[in-house]
């Protein structure tokens, strides 16, 4: 990794099929992002979340939400992934919108989809569903509703609630 | 006098029928769609629109914007729980006559999104006449479809809808 | 001034307009709602446009009206059922979304596909490019009232479709390209057909160059309309036609080249305009090295299997089944458990027409996917529309959007 980026911040740093990643505390997350946007990282390609209730890993995660920020160098062309965990209850974290002008929607979606709030976000509202929907979609507690499927295999354990790992 | 002596002079340039059969006729063959693009069913219907199948053969080329223009709606995609009520607005502000097609697995029955987010069938708030299967359909299919619906309606004639 | 605070609501044509008298501004601010059921905004994107006389003081994009729950669907499926839905988000490029999650899983799976698969992949990306490229000629120019360009545009889009049929039998969602290779080989009938199709493509570029490129009309409603300027392209993430139109030399089959683009000789099609036309002009371009790379790919398509040679991924072909017990076992497994794909994340980019179509899966080890992530171009470009339309006139809007060339079902997934 980069001399720039205090060694502190970085908690785990590895490869994984090809890509690099870096792991950094939820705190860290403003300060990393602008040094890696200094190191010439200008390209940002999204952000997202991973819900890992009852995963069955056997090296568990260290909490439920994981945010993933891939970026990209455009004339080194390299990408970094950085990844954050956040707790199960009240996940927060600061916005990076005035640093990564494309992660606004990004952000919007996390938040709508998952439930992660974003604080100094300028209008943190559902982007994709309804916005009197109640509950947030691709958390895996969340069924994936529809109608039951007779003779399905177990689509319809999934569709009330998902399997517990 | 009868009928036949006053149909004389006129040769056989006369045919007779009933005002209902005239109706329908008339607005089977002139059946005007609204221009109700969804998702990727929207992408055929437009290819039936095109010049490889030209929709125009049978009258319905006329792809109008505005749903008070129109007469059919053809609802080409899945459709969402938040365009549901959107949906249903533009089909009240259609006027009667209307009819509705609905074209693709998911407007018919979700299709492969079995999910929170896509009504399941576009018939839970529409009164649908022709289901077109197919995902996408295939622009003959959609223009079966309305073909079939050609037929409903000239049966239909000047009676509401049945 | 003493207007009542508050906006006034009036409904006319079925239309919701607001009346806000905005302070600090000169003149009444009109809110007008544009979809998500408008003619010319390209699918159900829905936009509320606060005008002052005809030019743009505001504007919010809403979308989500096509949200179908791909990404939650593919968590109830497994890592090959989950294929057929890749096809259905970015509906104008399937194959090219088939590639980006068949290239993701191999990455985590560790494994490539032959030489022979790798070509047919390219030849399915380019001609899925070609025809996702005509269509939305047609369609942005139908929305800015040329309607020609329309029908000479649908004429060669069913030309690819016989393409795809012949090849996969399905026109529109093909499925074709899988984790592990293709859905089957080429039939001597479909080269033959894109044998033809090359041939005849170049005239058909240059039919619709006469019709556009130099037509007043068409230049007058593009140029300098919707300026992007290059840092404004990079921090707004925008990406394809719309980062090459703005002069910025990135297209992912060079710059991170996957399935042997590396391999073709040809060029990144980049317009230092920064406007509507200069992106007009970039998707004109580039259909032409499509059809450079088609010709090179087609004579250079090596013999060979289609699929990797590994029965825990792709069943056994079907003459094995009759004469193997190992082999029905092995589809047995693979029809009621699927794979399953070893523990980790990544994210695999590939160039679709609109831009950077990324695929990120997280695999917890079982044989669903944990997670499958979709990073859309539309999305992102669409994110960037309020930039590129402050200002400009209302009717400029329609060009902006048309060139911003989102489907909106990769917009809301
Ligand atoms: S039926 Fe198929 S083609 Fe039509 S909208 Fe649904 S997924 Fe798309």
């Amino acid at each position: 990794m980069s001399q720039q980026i205090p060694p502190a911040a970085v908690l785990a740093e590895g490869m994984i099929a090809g890509d690099h990643w870096i792991q950094v505390q939820p705190e860290q997350i403003r300060a990393t992002l602008s040094r890696l946007q200094a190191e010439g990282f200008t390209y940002f390609l999204f952000l997202t979340c991973v819900d890992h209730l009852a995963t069955p890993l056997l090296q568990q995660p260290p909490q439920r939400f994981e945010l993933v920020y891939q970026l990209r160098d455009l004339k080194q062309r390299r990408e970094i992934r950085v990844r954050v965990f956040l707790p199960e209850e009240r996940p927060e974290i600061a916005s990076v919108q005035d640093i990564f002008a494309a992660a606004n929607w990004d952000e919007r979606e996390t938040w709508d989809m998952f439930g992660i709030e974003f604080e100094g976000h300028p209008n943190l509202e559902r982007i994709l569903m309804p916005e009197d929907w109640i509950g947030h979609p691709l958390r895996r507690d969340f069924p994936v509703g529809g109608e039951p499927v007779d003779f399905s295999e177990d689509h319809e354990t999934w569709q009330t609630a998902p399997p517990q790992a | 006098m009868g009928v036949e002596q006053l149909l004389e002079p006129l040769g056989e340039n006369v045919l007779t029928t009933t005002v209902g059969k005239l109706v329908g006729w008339g607005r089977a063959n002139s059946v005007w769609p609204a221009q109700f693009g969804l998702a990727c069913c929207a992408i055929e219907m437009m290819a039936a629109a095109g010049p490889a199948y030209d929709l125009g053969r049978f009258g319905s080329e006329a792809m109008r914007a505005s749903p008070r223009q129109s007469d059919l709606m053809i609802v080409a995609g899945r459709v969402s729980q938040k365009m549901a009520p959107v949906l249903r607005q533009i089909y009240d502000q259609m006027p009667e006559p209307k009819w509705v097609i609905s074209m693709g697995a998911c407007a018919s029955t979700g299709g492969v999104f079995n999910n929170y987010a896509i009504l399941q069938g576009v018939d839970k708030i529409v009164p649908v006449d022709v289901y077109v299967p197919g995902c996408p359909p295939r622009p003959e299919d959609l223009i079966n479809g309305l073909m079939i619906l050609q037929e409903k309606i000239k049966a239909q004639g000047i009676r509401s809808r049945v | 001034m003493s207007a009542p605070a508050g906006p006034m609501t009036e409904h006319v044509q079925g239309m919701t307009i607001q009346r806000s008298r905005l302070q600090g501004r000169d003149g009444d601010l009109l809110t007008v709602n544009f979809g998500p059921q408008h003619p010319s905004t390209h699918g159900v994107l829905r936009l509320i446009v606060d005008l002052e006389g005809e030019v743009i003081r505001g504007l919010k994009p809403v979308i989500g009206y096509l949200h179908t729950g791909i990404e939650k669907q593919m968590e109830a499926l497994r890592w090959q059922q989950a294929v057929v839905l890749t096809d259905r988000h970015d509906y104008l490029s399937p194959p090219i979304n088939n590639l980006a999650y068949a290239l993701a899983v191999e990455k985590l799976l560790g494994v490539e596909a032959p030489p022979r698969a790798q070509v047919l992949r390219v030849i399915m990306s380019e001609l899925t490019r070609l025809s996702s490229h005509v269509v939305w000629l047609g369609t942005s120019s139908l929305e800015l009232g040329a309607m020609s360009a329309f029908m000479y545009g649908f004429r060669e889009r069913e030309k690819v479709m016989d393409l795809n049929e012949e090849i996969s039998g399905f026109r529109m969602h093909t499925s074709y390209i899988r984790p592990g290779g293709v859905f089957a080989d080429a039939t001597p009938r479909f080269l033959e057909m894109l044998d033809a199709f090359i041939r005849e493509m170049p005239r058909n570029v240059d039919e619709y160059e006469n019709l556009l490129t130099r037509n007043p009309i068409w230049i007058a409603r593009t140029k300098d309309i919707g300026h992007l300027t290059p840092e404004d392209a990079i921090r707004l993430a925008a990406s394809g036609p719309m980062l090459r139109g703005s002069g910025i030399n990135w297209d992912l089959r060079k710059d991170r080249p996957y399935s042997g683009y590396e391999k073709y000789d040809w060029e990144v099609a980049v317009e230092n305009g920064c406007d509507c036309y200069a992106r007009y002009l970039v998707r004109i371009r580039e259909m032409r090295e499509s059809v450079k790379i088609l010709r090179q790919a087609l004579d250079s398509l090596p013999p060979g299997p289609v699929n990797i040679d590994d029965r825990k991924i792709l069943p056994p072909p079907r003459e094995e089944l009759e004469t193997s017990m190992e082999a029905v076992i092995h589809h047995f497994k693979l029809a009621t458990e699927g794979y399953s794909l070893p523990p980790g994340d990544v994210y695999v980019a590939v160039e679709s027409g609109r831009g950077e179509n990324g695929c990120y899966i997280v695999s917890d080890g079982t044989h669903k996917p944990r997670r499958a992530k979709f990073r859309s171009a539309s999305f992102v470009n669409i994110q960037a529309l309020e930039q590129l339309a402050l200002g400009s006139m209302v009717a400029d809007l329609i060009a902006v959007i048309g060139t911003a060339d989102a489907v909106l079902g990769d917009v809301d997934r």
